[in-house]
């Protein structure tokens, strides 16, 4: 807490404070048992989840974008600053910076050697004749009566001073550094008046009139400075996605095909992960069964951008060995259906070892008693697998599968890194085929017009709002589920 | 599923009959697992094929490379700092997943066994979370260690327990509801018996529920170990030094760059990368499946 | 009792960890020592590493490398700019310009006017957006034909002449593909570039001063209909040399294995074709009979000054007044291939090694790739209309829904 309190970060001492009281609380009086299991997790799921989240949330209702991250002062600041230009055939100096008094306090001043050899002295007031300057090969003054030469190390400690500071040379213009061997002439030509909050262009003359609902200077005929800063617009991210022309006419497709795309890999995982298990679960020894096991779950232990990439290729129309092995020449990722199909493929191929491992677990922590009185009651194979095992099975599953399929919902890679969301419409480049909510939004943010920080916050809180919205009314009807109900 | 209903017995049973009764009882077994082995490993006979290949191209094309040499992995491990990222993703993974299996098994007990205000919230919450984008919330993850790392360094960027912190924030996830899942399966008469016998609510959950669902440990540190090895995301942010990345990170800089991605080196990495994943999967699977359960549930 | 001391312990555990954490962050706080800070890709860490080190000692002061992959780096680097994390030096492609200036993330560079004259015309204007330059150049690249010598021993003339020989080694059974140039199923407008240009169109026009002005988009003007047209005729509903097919996975690999005799590709496929032992040439992209020249895009790497950096004096210094060396210039070069930006360089290394003055002609008609933030909004509809064009849809509509899609973008 040492650290906070001694940077004055009032808040943060609250927060640390308060995580600490609570942590005595609970820990130290006989009661909330419950929080005694939970806090750790729970701590840790606030600092690093929750709270991130809600802080994005809180950008929906701002422009947070590429050219809107920071605050006014800060594009003002960088306006001038990158509005500097040297002065057309004015002298470039040869620089050594020192001061008058000690290296780290002094007031600075700038030793320059112009290209003919003369050395200056140049400090706020201006630039006088400098005698008795010692020079060395490259042309840098090393010694010079009555001032200290700061060293590079310690200049570079002053950086913020140096590379404000300029030598008054005439109205506007003055003698600047560029590194600390380096100086020219030159003069601001953009200039923020905090009177009219406004910048003038002193070379065109042209004014730019701060628009605080957009975050930018703005000039009279619409043209504006690329820097700009972030404000609050309101609903204006909501409105824009709901009246985006694209999302209109596309918006219940790429919905439908999204619920369909988490609902088909959760089946498709389930059963081939629970096939998988069932196959190898016997209680008899099985010859082979853990080398089994291990190279099942291999898809799994390989990094997942790497094999959707290698996927890609394999469905490759002219050259993967997908049509290669079946003797097609199917466009997959060409046609909308054969796109989905290929897509669903891959992302079963990824999902179903997670599936294998939840479900091999599954089945063994049910009794074997309970199947063997059944089949000893006359129940057969699938009898006692239906009415004994799956019941029990899906206690344990049925949250995993809720849980698959929203991870599959928003599931960004399997179709980003394959299909890209395509195959796309010839009249619609923004929405493919394969186009889940996320890659799509992701593509309406980020894919065109830079990092729209706010614009996607926004639109995960409708993604977010239709996933809860799915997964409780799903939720609400699985019977399995009740167990969190009671 | 042949059933194994009593049959006189032979004394001497033909060939094709010994046949017909090992596929009935567990050959199918090993022809199913044939066909899942093809689907589940024939992409990967590319990478293999890759790393062998000096050329570091990942073609889908053929699967025997036009020459074999071990190139791409000398490579791997002279030219980078391959066994540093190994060791800190090794480190990262092991105690991300030992923290995530307790801290999560402890809450999946309360949220199993007691009834408490809050308790439905919680579990929907947990749910919820997951379902926000990602690559959102780094930016804000991004601000805050800024400001986090300004007052102690050593949990801010190019930390590994920084790191550690931020995945430790998805302990309490899907793995939670797993774990309860498997809570609610081992009957409640059995801790309740237990608490009449006068055992504390930590001895319940310690000696009895914990042994109960070993599965469910071995099968979440698993699953929580994988997708640490492969996390990029968060990792790439995280970890800048050339000697503190993980391997994850590394090889994905290899292949970031479409123009002249190094297929070779990276497919080499991830064999490597692959091995202590099969390590932990071999060491837990005796727990996955172990008799444990059978044997409680009797007694 | 027991559930005291197990809560004991918990809370003993917790507290101990917020110890070490106070106590740490103080001792932390103590070791202040500057430390200069450059990111770069993996390619160049290595690289870079020696001289920044030179630069350090010389100086006074610690410098470290870092490297960050090359997808995430821009936006990386924008993100720690605005939290203050952020390196002081940045290595990277000039058309990340336009959006580190809006971001506020790069400083310009005053680089005195003899120095200036040592680099490159074409690498210099890249580097210099709004009138000011914004970062120092060290390597330029662009696209040129490599040909397997084997197959097509001469250069051809002309596009028609090229697809002419291609096609004839593909129906003779020599090839598979007569051109190997990738598409992918979302297009590639950096590789299509010089066909495009050559067939008569254009992206963005420029304005009095050089830049590119996003108020003029050639992207659905008669003349990129035009373009698109005679795309579509060498696409796969017309001679089949143009196919989604070709990717940036795959296309390297056909021409290794001689599988096709021409790859349209820059200098960064080189080393692993001469790996792959393709005897080969390199020529200029070729145009169209009739047509335009063929006019690849240029692209510079560049070094930044950060402005949000806490070592400003040191990183520009080091930008402006020991990068532009011919020495680091060469090692450069040396350790990954391209084209140097520092002319005196450039000529050096083209004596020993004539592929780089190769690449360098087929890069005269180049233009510079727009660094304006627009060209994110045209760049990925841009694609998608070649690829559905070289797919056979009509190119009119193609083009005119991609420029569509830029003004519902750009507002």
């Amino acid at each position: 807490m040492f650290p906070l309190y001694a940077a004055g970060q009032w808040l943060g001492v609250g927060v640390v404070a308060a995580a600490t009281a609570l942590i005595f609380y609970v820990y130290l009086s006989r009661r909330a048992i419950p929080a005694k299991y939970l806090l750790p997790g729970t701590l840790l799921l606030v600092a690093f989840q929750i709270v991130p989240v809600v802080y994005t949330l809180s950008t929906s209702v701002t422009n947070y974008s590429d050219g809107h991250r920071g605050a006014k002062e800060q594009a003002v600041d960088q306006i001038e600053a990158s509005s500097v230009v040297r002065t057309e055939d004015a002298a470039e100096y040869t620089l050594t910076v020192a001061a008058r008094g000690p290296a780290a306090t002094g007031e600075l001043v700038f030793l320059l050697t112009a290209p003919d050899g003369t050395a200056y002295a140049g400090d706020a007031e201006g630039l006088t004749r400098l005698e008795g300057a010692e020079v060395g090969p490259t042309g840098r003054i090393t010694e010079a009566p009555g001032y200290t030469v700061i060293p590079a190390g310690e200049a570079n400690a002053r950086s913020a001073e140096i590379t404000k500071f300029a030598v008054p040379t005439g109205t506007g213009t003055g003698i600047r550094s560029s590194g600390f061997s380096s100086a020219y002439e030159g003069r601001s030509t953009r200039v923020y008046d905090a009177a009219c909050d406004c910048v003038t262009d002193t070379e065109t003359g042209r004014v730019y009139t701060a628009d605080d609902e957009r975050g930018a200077f703005v000039a009279g005929n619409g043209d504006r400075l690329a820097q700009g800063w972030q404000v609050n617009v309101g609903v204006a991210n909501f409105t824009r996605f709901l009246t985006d022309p694209v999302t209109g006419t596309s918006f219940f497709g790429i919905l439908a095909w999204n619920i369909a795309f988490a609902a088909v890999s959760t089946a498709g995982v389930f059963a081939v992960g629970l096939g998988v298990a069932l196959t190898l679960h016997t209680p008899r020894r099985l010859a082979g069964r853990t080398a089994y096991r291990l190279l099942v779950v291999l898809p799994y232990a390989m990094p997942a951008f790497a094999m959707f990439l290698l996927w890609r290729s394999m469905f490759n129309t002219d050259f993967g060995l997908v049509n290669r092995l079946l003797g097609t020449d199917v466009d997959w990722f060409g046609e909308p259906w054969a796109a989905r199909a290929a897509v669903l493929a891959i992302n079963v191929w990824i999902g179903f070892p997670y599936m294998f491992l939840v479900a091999t677990g599954a089945l063994q922590s049910i009794p074997r008693e309970l199947v063997q009185a059944a089949r000893i009651d006359g129940a057969g194979a699938w009898q006692a697998f239906r009415s004994i095992t799956l019941p029990l099975l899906m206690v344990a599953m049925a949250p995993i599968l809720v849980a698959t399929f929203a991870y599959n919902f928003n599931n960004f890679n399997a179709v980003w890194l394959t299909t890209a969301g395509g195959p796309f419409p010839p009249d619609n480049p923004m929405a493919g085929a394969t186009d889940l909510l996320i890659t799509y939004t992701y593509r309406l943010a980020f894919g065109v017009g830079g990092a729209q920080y706010g614009y996607a916050a926004a639109l995960s809180v409708f993604i977010f709002l239709i996933v809860t919205l799915i997964s409780l009314v799903s939720l609400r009807r699985s019977a399995a589920l009740e167990e969190v109900h009671r | 599923m042949a059933p194994s209903s009593p049959r006189p017995a032979w004394s001497r049973p033909s060939a094709a009959r010994r046949a017909a009764a090992w596929v009935g009882r567990d050959g199918w077994r090993h022809l199913v697992m044939l066909v899942v082995l093809v689907f589940a490993l024939f992409p990967i006979l590319f990478v293999v094929s890759a790393a062998l290949n000096p050329l570091g191209t990942l073609s889908s094309s053929s699967l025997v490379p036009r020459s074999v040499g071990a190139d791409n992995l000398v490579e791997l491990l002279t030219r980078t700092r391959f066994g540093a990222w190994y060791a800190n993703s090794l480190l990262i993974a092991l105690a991300n997943s030992a923290a995530t299996v307790f801290l999560s098994a402890m809450a999946a007990y309360v949220f199993s066994r007691f009834r408490f205000a809050g308790r439905r919230l919680g579990l929907y919450g947990l749910l919820m979370v997951q379902m926000f984008p990602q690559f959102l919330a780094i930016v804000a993850i991004y601000l805050m260690f800024s400001v986090v790392g300004e007052h102690w360094p050593q949990v801010g960027f190019n930390t590994r327990t920084g790191l550690l912190l931020v995945y430790l924030g998805g302990a309490l996830s899907v793995n939670t509801w797993l774990m309860k899942g498997f809570f609610d399966t081992v009957p409640r008469e059995l801790d309740e018996s237990a608490q009449v016998d006068g055992a504390s609510h930590a001895q319940v959950f310690f000696r009895i529920l914990l042994p109960l669902v070993t599965p469910v440990l071995a099968v979440v540190g698993l699953l929580v170990f994988i997708s640490t090895v492969n996390e990029f995301l968060i990792a790439s942010v995280f970890l800048r030094d050339p000697g503190a990345k993980t391997v994850a990170v590394g090889l994905y800089g290899m292949v970031a760059d479409q123009r002249d991605a190094n297929f070779g080196m990276f497919s080499a990495g991830t064999l490597l990368l692959a091995i202590p994943v099969l390590a932990v999967f071999w060491y837990l699977q005796r727990y996955i499946v172990s008799g444990l359960t059978t044997g409680a549930v009797k007694g | 009792m027991r559930i005291r001391r197990v809560g004991a312990l918990a809370g003993t555990a917790a507290l101990a960890l917020a110890a070490t954490a106070c106590g740490g962050g103080a001792e932390g706080s103590g070791q202040d020592e500057a430390t200069m800070v450059i990111w770069a890709d993996p390619e160049r860490t290595e690289v870079l590493q020696p001289f920044a080190e030179e630069f350090g000692s010389a100086n006074g002061i610690r410098v470290e490398v870092r490297e960050v992959a090359v997808d995430t780096i821009q936006a990386d680097f924008v993100t720690a700019h605005e939290s203050g994390t952020g390196p002081d030096v940045l290595v990277g492609a000039h058309d990340w310009i336009g959006n580190l200036v809006q971001n506020g993330a790069i400083d310009p560079v005053e680089l005195p006017e003899d120095r200036l004259a040592a680099f490159d015309e074409a690498a210099v204007e890249a580097a210099t957006y709004d009138g000011r330059l914004y970062g120092v150049p060290y390597a330029m690249e662009n696209l040129a034909l490599i040909r397997n010598t084997d197959l097509a021993p001469e250069a051809p003339e002309s596009i028609e002449d090229m697809v002419a020989t291609g096609t004839r080694l593909r129906e003779d059974g020599e090839v598979e593909e007569a051109l190997g140039l990738q598409v992918g199923q979302v297009g590639d407008p950096y590789h299509m570039q010089p066909f495009y240009t050559s067939a008569g169109g254009y992206l963005f026009g420029t304005d009095g001063e050089g830049g590119y002005d996003p108020a003029d988009l050639g992207v659905g003007s008669p003349e990129s209909v035009e373009a698109f047209e005679r795309l579509a005729d060498l696409g796969e509903e017309g001679q089949g040399v143009l196919k989604r097919s070709i990717d940036s996975e795959n296309v390297a690999g056909l021409f290794e294995r001689g599988e096709t005799p021409y790859f349209i590709t820059g200098p960064w496929s080189l080393g692993a074709v001469q790996e792959a032992g393709v005897p080969y040439d390199i020529s200029p992209v070729p145009g169209f009979e009739d047509g335009e020249e063929a006019s690849p895009f240029i692209t510079v790497q560049a070094f930044f000054v950060a402005s949000g950096s806490s070592n400003k004096v040191l990183a520009e210094e080091f930008v402006a007044n020991y990068v532009a060396d011919p020495e680091l210039a060469t090692a450069l070069y040396e350790a990954d291939p391209r084209p140097p930006a520092l002319t005196e360089v450039l000529e050096e290394v083209s004596q020993d090694d004539p592929d780089v003055g190769k690449f360098i002609d087929a890069g005269e008609n180049g233009q510079p790739m727009p660094a304006i933030p627009e060209m994110n909004a045209i760049w990925d509809p841009f694609g998608k209309a070649q690829a559905a064009v070289i797919g056979g849809e009509d190119p009119e509509q193609a083009v005119q829904t991609a420029a569509e899609a830029f003004r519902d973008e750009s507002g």
